[in-house]
Order: C-alpha cells, then structure tokens, then sequence
C-alpha cells in the first residue's frame, strides 16, 4: 500500500520563526501520532498537508498529490479537526456537519444523510439537533469529529482532539479515533503533545522537535527500545573534553551533562574508540553501557518536553 | 410470527461522486442566503430580515392597492413614478446591509469556522465570493424586488408603462438600478465587516462609516472649495442618486438656479470606487487573515 504522507526536507518560516526545518517523514495507514512539545511544528505541518499554506522548501505528497498545487483536490478527500473551538454555537450538529459534508463535495442529500449517520456513530444520535454551544466540551469534540469524517475522507488530521477533555471523555475520544481508522477504514494523523495519548492509540509515531523529526517509526519497536543504538558513557568529569576528542575523530556525540554523553553505536570500533579516547584524555571512567533509545527517550530528549506531558 | 428484523448496518463507505470547489462556493452561497434571512433558525433571527422586507414591501403593496380600488383620475396623481420608489425602500436598504455583511460574515470568524472552511476544497477567494454572492443576493430582495412588484402590479392594472418598448425599458431601468445598488451595498458593507469579527461593531461602522465620508465630502466641498462633483462620492447618496439619474432625475442643489447638478459621471465613479474598494479592501483582509499555522 503506497504511503499516505510522503515529506521530505520540509521548511516552513513564519517572519523570522522558523517552525519546519527540514522534517522528513512518512505516514502509512492506520493511526499515526504526530508527537511534539507546543512550538515543534505540529499544526504547521498540517497547515501544508492541506495546502493551506505553501512550504519554503522541500516535497510534500499527500494521497499521491502536491499540496502546492492540488491543494483544493486534497482537501475534498482529507478530514480536518483543529484544535481551536471552531464552530458555530447557535447551529445545530447536524447541520453544521450536513453543511461542511456538502462543502466537502458530496451532494447535498447524501451529505444530509451522513451527517446523521455519523454522529449516531459517534454517539450523538440524541444531541443531534442541538445548537452546539448548548453542548458539553466532550460533544463538541465529538462533533469536530463527526465533520472531518461525515464526507468520508481517505485520511483525517486531528489536532490535539483530547484538549480541554476530562479523563474519561478523554478515553471516550480516544476510542472513537481508534475506531475510525480501525472500523471505519479512515487513516488518522493525529497531532499530539502527550505521549501517553499516542501510545495508546496510534500504530505509528513522528516526533518532531523544534521543526525537525527527531524520531519516526512503529510506537511497538519504539516502545521495546529497537531505536537506533548507542553508548552511554558515565565519566568523573571531562565529558565535554571527551565529546570532542570522539567528535574529532568522526562520531556522532551528544553530550546529556558534565559527566555523561551518549555515542552512536556503529560496532565494536565505537567501543574502541571511546576505549582510546579516554585513555588519550586521562578521564576516569565510571560506566560504558550500550542501549536503544526508546519512545520515551526520544521525546524527553526532544526539546522542552513537559513533564506533565510525559506522564499524560 | 414477525418478519421484522434489525439490521446492523455500521459504517458504510462513500463511493459516489465527489463535487467540486463550484458546487463546494454553491453550497456556502445557499446556507449564507438561509443564514442572513433566518430560515431554519430561531424566530429572533428572522425579525430583522423580516422587517426590513416589511418595510421594503408594504409601500408598493399599498399603492398596487390603490392602482386597484380607486379610478384613474383619482389614482394616477397619488401613484408615484418608478424613480420615487427608491425613496420609499431607503431605509429598508440601510437596515438590510446594517445586519446581512455582518451576520454573513463576521460569526465565521468569531467562532472560528473559518478555518473549517478553508480544510475544504474552498479558497480564500472562492469562500469570500460565496459570501459576497449571498449578501448580493439578499439585498436584492430589497433593491430589485419592491420596484419589480411595483411595475408588475401597476402593469396589471393598466396604470403601468405605455406599450412594450417603454415597460421593457422601465424593467431595464429598474433590473440594472437593483443590481447597482445591490453591488454597492455588497462591496461597502462586505469591506467593512471584513475588518471585525464583531457583528455590532460591523453593523454600526455599516452605518457611520458613510455619514463620516459624506461629513468629509461636505467640509471639502462647502467649506474648502473642492469641486461640486465630489458629492458624488457620498457613500450614502451617491448610489441612490445614480439610481434615480437612471430615471432622469438631476442630483443636486437647485437654489434658485444658481445651485449645481452632479453629473452622472461623477456619481457612476463614486459607485464604482466605493464598491471596487470595499470588495478590495475584503479581499486583501481575507488574504492576510491568518487561521492556522
């Protein structure tokens, strides 16, 4: 089955911030959860999934098509749930979500039908003819829901679709997304700052950090720490000294405090290496241990993670 | 025993015709119109459209009423000429383009639905034409519809135009006056609700924003000598003036024939600048709008 989302170098600058800076990724089916502290690029992302702006540079392929020029076509056939409150209080669900179906291309009567449809789905067969700013929040994220799917799309964005949600409408959300992808046949991208959420459900994960992917792949592999290897080397002091002497001579070093720094695993030549260095530094060493980064590494590691965040 | 039985039926895929961005600007036009005249919503959301229509109709109806009962003798000089009848639909024209571009527009942006809109197959540009589309429309209903109601009725009476050269010209006259003031309202009064997401604030700069331009016209001309075309420019009675223009009334100030005529020229360019710029204006702020990142 060809990719959903195919990106590649993306760049996006707003004035001088810059919010993409060269992520690169790829969306299969399923759920996928696009993981990232506030400020990472998340929502920028799928601001250019659906062409409503236009990367600086980079590719981007979303259902076979550019978003730069078949913007209007993508939209007609991808479902779209913000994270901001974005509908009207005094219409009811079922004619915000009939009229946005109908907007999306299906004809006014099929639409009219779906709507209906898809809100019993979802749980809101009594709601139905509410206004929704008589709703709860849980129901007008159901809603939401129910809009980006009333037209049937290939593939759905939720942006952070748990926001604002108490712990039990937050499990009722996040089964109904699992639901969509798993029982409706609608692959999700799933935009998220909680790592516990896109544990959870998503099949896949893209963690980006200031504009970057930092990680991607299956949360299962991820989960079991089968993320790119490397050592962890524990020094009295000198780390510093010692990334620089491993850095000199070709490795990729990443230095956590003073005394700890973590070296790319590439074979027993990376021991060897670390061996010779700090020997020719003089820097006692308290520990050499090799590891894989886990799901939990990766984000931690990405920027100013929130604590809060982490454990849900 | 029963035949009946249940079927579940779960969720069915969609594997019919996907329409387009036309039919997507169709169907935001078609809920927008619904929207401003209050169907399918509650009775408070119909007063206004309902008054304004009121007050657009009942002149016409009343004197189709007396084109009816009273003889020609005594009907013919009460009726007044086609060109009067914008006089009397004036006020229902403000109050209309007080609340349609605002109710049209603005609450899309308040609640953020905007940004639903622009994740469908719409643009910018498209989503903003549906609106001004609906707003023009339903201005129409008040710019085009009493003076039509009138020709006809009066026509049906006998009391209409003489012959079929001069009713086609006066249906001409009267086509063309209620798409010109409709475009005007729709260019002015979208161009202002495009800078707030507030409904009162548009509908109350809808109506001061004029009588600030026409102030401003006035102290140029009165007071500093600028020439007396400029009135034609007024916001809020170039458009009417043009209308009646196409009528054959002059526009100005007679003052023992000393006073002055704007010229149609003049009043045509004061309709095209104000319409032009606001649609403009609309255009440039929903470019610039930014919903998400």
């Amino acid at each position: 089955m060809p990719p959903v989302i195919v990106a590649e170098s993306l760049q996006k600058n707003w004035g001088a911030t810059r919010a993409l800076d060269g992520a690169t990724f790829t969306v299969g089916s399923g759920v996928t959860g696009l993981l990232g502290a506030n400020g990472s690029g998340k929502t920028t992302t799928l601001g250019l999934l659906l062409g409503m702006h236009n990367p600086d540079g980079g590719n981007l392929s979303v259902l076979g098509m550019d978003p730069r020029t078949q913007g209007s076509a993508i939209r007609g056939l991808v479902g779209y749930a913000p994270e901001h409150d974005a509908l009207p209080p005094d219409v009811r669900a079922y004619e915000v979500v009939a009229h946005l179906a109908e907007v999306r291309g299906l004809p006014r009567r099929e639409a009219a039908g779906r709507a209906s449809d898809v809100l019993f789905e979802l749980g809101l067969g009594e709601e139905r003819l509410r206004p929704v700013g008589t709703m709860s929040t849980g129901q007008r994220q159901r809603v939401k829901l129910a809009q980006a799917i009333a037209h049937d799309p290939e593939l759905v964005l939720l942006d952070e679709p748990t926001n604002g949600l108490d712990p039990v409408q937050r499990e009722e959300m996040l089964r109904l997304v699992r639901r969509v992808a798993h029982e409706m046949g609608i692959n999700v991208l799933l935009s998220s700052h909680l790592l516990e959420e896109v544990e959870r459900i998503a099949d896949d994960v893209v963690i980006l950090d200031q504009g970057r992917t930092v990680a991607s792949g299956s949360v299962i592999d991820l989960q079991r720490g089968e993320g790119p290897a490397e050592l962890l080397v524990e020094v009295d002091d000198g780390a510093r000294r010692l990334a620089k002497a491993l850095t000199a001579d070709g490795h990729d070093v990443t230095v956590v405090d003073a005394s700890r720094l973590v070296v790319a695993f590439a074979g027993d030549a990376t021991y060897d290496a670390v061996r010779d260095a700090l020997a020719e530094e003089e820097i006692p060493v308290r520990r050499i241990a090799r590891r894989r980064e886990t799901l939990e590494d990766v984000f931690l590691a990405a920027g100013d993670a929130e604590p809060g965040a982490v454990a849900g | 025993m029963s035949e009946a039985r249940i079927f579940e039926g779960g969720y069915r895929r969609y594997e019919g015709q996907r329409l387009g961005a036309a039919h997507a600007t169709r169907a935001v036009w078609s809920h927008t119109l619904r929207r401003i005249l209050g169907l399918g919503r509650p009775a408070r959301s119909k007063v206004l459209p309902v008054l304004s229509i009121a007050i657009a109709y009942v002149p016409m109806v009343v004197f189709i009423g007396l084109a009816a009962f009273l003889p020609e003798n005594i009907r013919d000089p009460l009726l007044p000429p086609y060109a009067l009848t914008y006089t009397f639909i004036t006020a229902a024209i403000l109050l209309f383009v007080i609340f349609v571009a605002p109710e049209a527009l603005c609450p899309d942006r308040r609640s953020g639905v905007l940004s639903l809109y622009l994740a469908t197959p719409l643009t910018r540009t498209r989503y903003l034409a549906a609106k001004a589309a609906a707003v023009a429309t339903a201005l129409l209903l008040v710019t085009l519809g009493p003076p039509l109601l009138y020709l006809i009725g009066l026509a049906l009476q006998g009391a209409g135009p003489d012959g079929f050269t001069n009713f086609m010209a006066t249906l001409g006259r009267i086509v063309l006056a209620g798409v010109v003031l409709s475009g005007f309202y729709t260019g002015l009064s979208v161009g202002i609700a495009s800078c707030t997401d507030r409904r009162a604030v548009a509908g109350a700069a809808v109506f001061f924003v004029p009588q600030a331009v026409n102030i401003a016209l006035g102290i140029a001309v009165f007071a500093l000598s600028a020439p007396e075309w400029l009135i034609g420019f007024s916001m809020n009675q170039g458009a009417i003036a043009f209308v009646l223009g196409l009528f054959g009334e002059d526009f100005g100030e007679n003052d023992g024939g000393n006073g002055y005529v704007i010229p149609m020229a003049a009043l045509a360019c004061g309709v095209l600048l104000w319409t032009v710029s606001g649609g403009a204006l609309a255009w440039w702020r929903y470019r610039r709008l930014q919903v998400t990142r």
